[in-house]
């Protein structure tokens, strides 16, 4: 019984859900649209903004604005990787063959985290060439990928895209169903989206502190100093996602199968 | 060797297993019986450490499943043949419980053909039979090669074939030694299969002995005797101390008496005998006897038919 071995059975079942490559398909058409569209909305608002206004046109604004919905497919490959045995009825001979729960939370994290982390970087670049395309193409200014500050959030982005995928995992090791881990896990995570809802200190307390929200700063190429630095943000959201994984584990073990 | 010590599950109050104590040894098919929601799932599930006693303990060979360094090498379970993922293909279903247990391919593939899948191993048991999966299932409970077998319910939803398969394969298992724990609710399939059998009811233990004991001592011994002159035979064995009950076509069923006895007092007052049966009881009418007061929801047939 090692590590590597429970990682090799891990990334067996991972591969053999068919769920996973729509959630993936979904991922890349999610980044590539989005992209484009937030693109197409900030050109506009270039072009009919006052000078003031296009002074302080910032081109990489939009490029990531897609990965917060791209998140929730995200999340939903990482409640797969759970709630898939539960539904089949596996998780009892799984758990026969790995006892150690803690062992098969870790080797599931391991194959989850590793995947979402891989695909963050392309998607996050997929949605910012399209944005810059967008923009390019409306006569806004756009910038290359190798502009500063762009490369480090395209690697940002496979943090954030890694952290997500291990907090779906979390929520489907809590709730063990798909339906209620994807609802939940989606919820929570556009959240900030809602964040105008509500009155200024708790919209704002939202869009610095909520884990989706700060997580998103890892990929902020302008970071200002209004909301959290990216990788303070990024520790929130770390912060969060070890929290669930500390509560999964616990409740994993502690349940009969 | 699996080993039980007042093994006991409860939920609230409602005790499902309480505090079972008994050894399943090597070397023997140990039939495993009891009335639906007798505990048997959860027993075995304990066994397994899937579930977590809420007191007493299960053990193989002396240590708690949570304990053995490789779990599949030490023991080897079908729970519920349905614990299949319908999109992974049989070959993989058994990879990812070998690789976890640093078994590699190649035995993977054999006992894939052990169990006659070799043709199917790339295909998804989406669309298998039930006797496919449960085949796939013993093949995943043999796949470490291990010493300790529990089946549950193996042969539900096989054809005669595949449960004569079962039967020849738990008792070679047992052969070479293993200890094989096997559910079943089929009364003539276990009497072909067992050796010794372990009896629960209500989650506490009726019987823990040898097959033939069992049937032994639970149902009444009884002789069928067939002769023209019933009437006076049946009279003398009264007078002689047995319980006489008429049989089916005319038989006398005679209790409290060998069949040599009841052909000695019939040779001594010349009374002619057709057939003379020591008439065993089986399996079923044992098992029916000492479980009639566990039986969970009983049907009273009594009440129906009149």
């Amino acid at each position: 019984m090692t590590a590597y071995g429970v990682l090799r059975s891990e990334w067996v079942k991972f591969r053999s859900i068919r769920a996973m490559l729509g959630c993936l398909a979904g991922a890349v058409v999610a980044a590539g649209s989005y992209g484009y569209l937030f693109g197409m909305t900030a050109a506009r608002e270039y072009l009919g903004g006052s000078a003031a206004d296009r002074a302080a046109f910032d081109p990489t604004e939009p490029a990531f604005r897609a990965l917060v919905l791209v998140a929730v497919l995200v999340s939903a490959v990482g409640v797969l990787a759970v709630t898939s045995e539960y539904a089949s009825g596996t998780m009892p001979v799984s758990v026969t063959a790995v006892p150690g729960r803690g062992l098969l939370v870790g080797g599931k994290g391991a194959v989850v985290a590793l995947t979402t982390l891989l695909i963050g970087p392309p998607l996050a670049l997929l949605s910012f060439t399209l944005s810059q395309a967008a923009l390019a193409a409306q006569g806004a200014p756009s910038v290359g990928p190798g502009y500063p500050g762009v490369p480090g959030a395209l690697l940002g982005a496979g943090l954030f895209t890694g952290l997500v995928g291990l907090y779906g995992m979390a929520f489907g090791f809590l709730l063990r169903r798909s339906a209620g881990a994807i609802s939940l896990g989606t919820f929570l995570l556009i959240l900030p989206g809602m964040a105008s809802l509500f009155p200024k200190p708790v919209a704002r307390w939202i869009m610095t502190w909520w884990p989706s929200a700060a997580g998103s700063r890892i990929f902020a190429v302008h970071p200002g100093t209004d909301l959290l630095a990216p990788l303070a943000g990024a520790g929130v959201l770390a912060a969060a996602v070890a929290v669930l994984l500390c509560a999964a584990v616990a409740v994993f073990r502690r349940r009969d199968v | 060797m699996i080993e039980l010590r007042q093994l006991t599950k409860k939920y609230g109050e409602v005790a499902v297993v309480d505090g079972l104590t008994f050894d399943v040894r090597p070397g023997v098919v140990t039939g495993f019986l009891g009335p639906n929601g007798a505990g048997k799932s959860s027993t075995m599930r304990m066994i397994l450490g899937l579930d977590r006693p809420t007191s007493g303990s299960a053990t193989i060979g002396g240590r708690r499943h949570a304990d053995l360094p490789v779990p599949l090498r030490e023991v080897g379970a079908l729970l519920d043949a349905h614990a299949v993922h319908p999109r992974r293909t049989a070959a993989d279903h058994l990879l990812c419980l070998a690789y976890a247990n640093g078994i590699g391919r190649r035995r993977a593939e054999e006992v894939l053909g052990l169990v006659g899948l070799a043709d199917v191993a790339g295909r998804r048991p989406g669309g298998f039979s039930l006797g496919m999966k449960q085949r796939l299932g013993i093949a995943a409970a043999l796949l470490g090669d291990p010493p300790v077998v529990l089946l549950d319910e193996p042969v539900n939803g096989l054809d005669p074939e595949g449960i004569r398969w079962i039967r020849t394969l738990t008792r070679s298992l047992a052969a070479e030694g293993r200890t094989v724990l096997l559910s079943s609710h089929l009364m003539s399939e276990m009497a072909l299969t067992a050796d010794h059998l372990v009896v629960i009811g209500r989650g506490r233990l009726i019987a823990d002995t040898g097959l033939e004991a069992f049937v032994r001592s639970a149902a009444r011994q009884e002789v069928l005797v067939r002769t023209p002159d019933a009437r006076r035979l049946a009279s003398l064995l009264r007078e002689s101390g047995a319980a006489v009950r008429p049989g089916a076509k005319g038989a006398l069923m005679v209790t409290g008496m060998s069949g040599a006895e009841v052909g000695d007092l019939a040779g001594a007052h010349a009374i002619v005998l057709h057939e003379l049966t020591p008439w065993q009881a089986s399996l079923e009418e044992a098992y029916l006897e000492l479980t009639g007061d566990s039986v969970e929801f009983a049907a009273n047939l009594a009440g129906a038919v009149s």
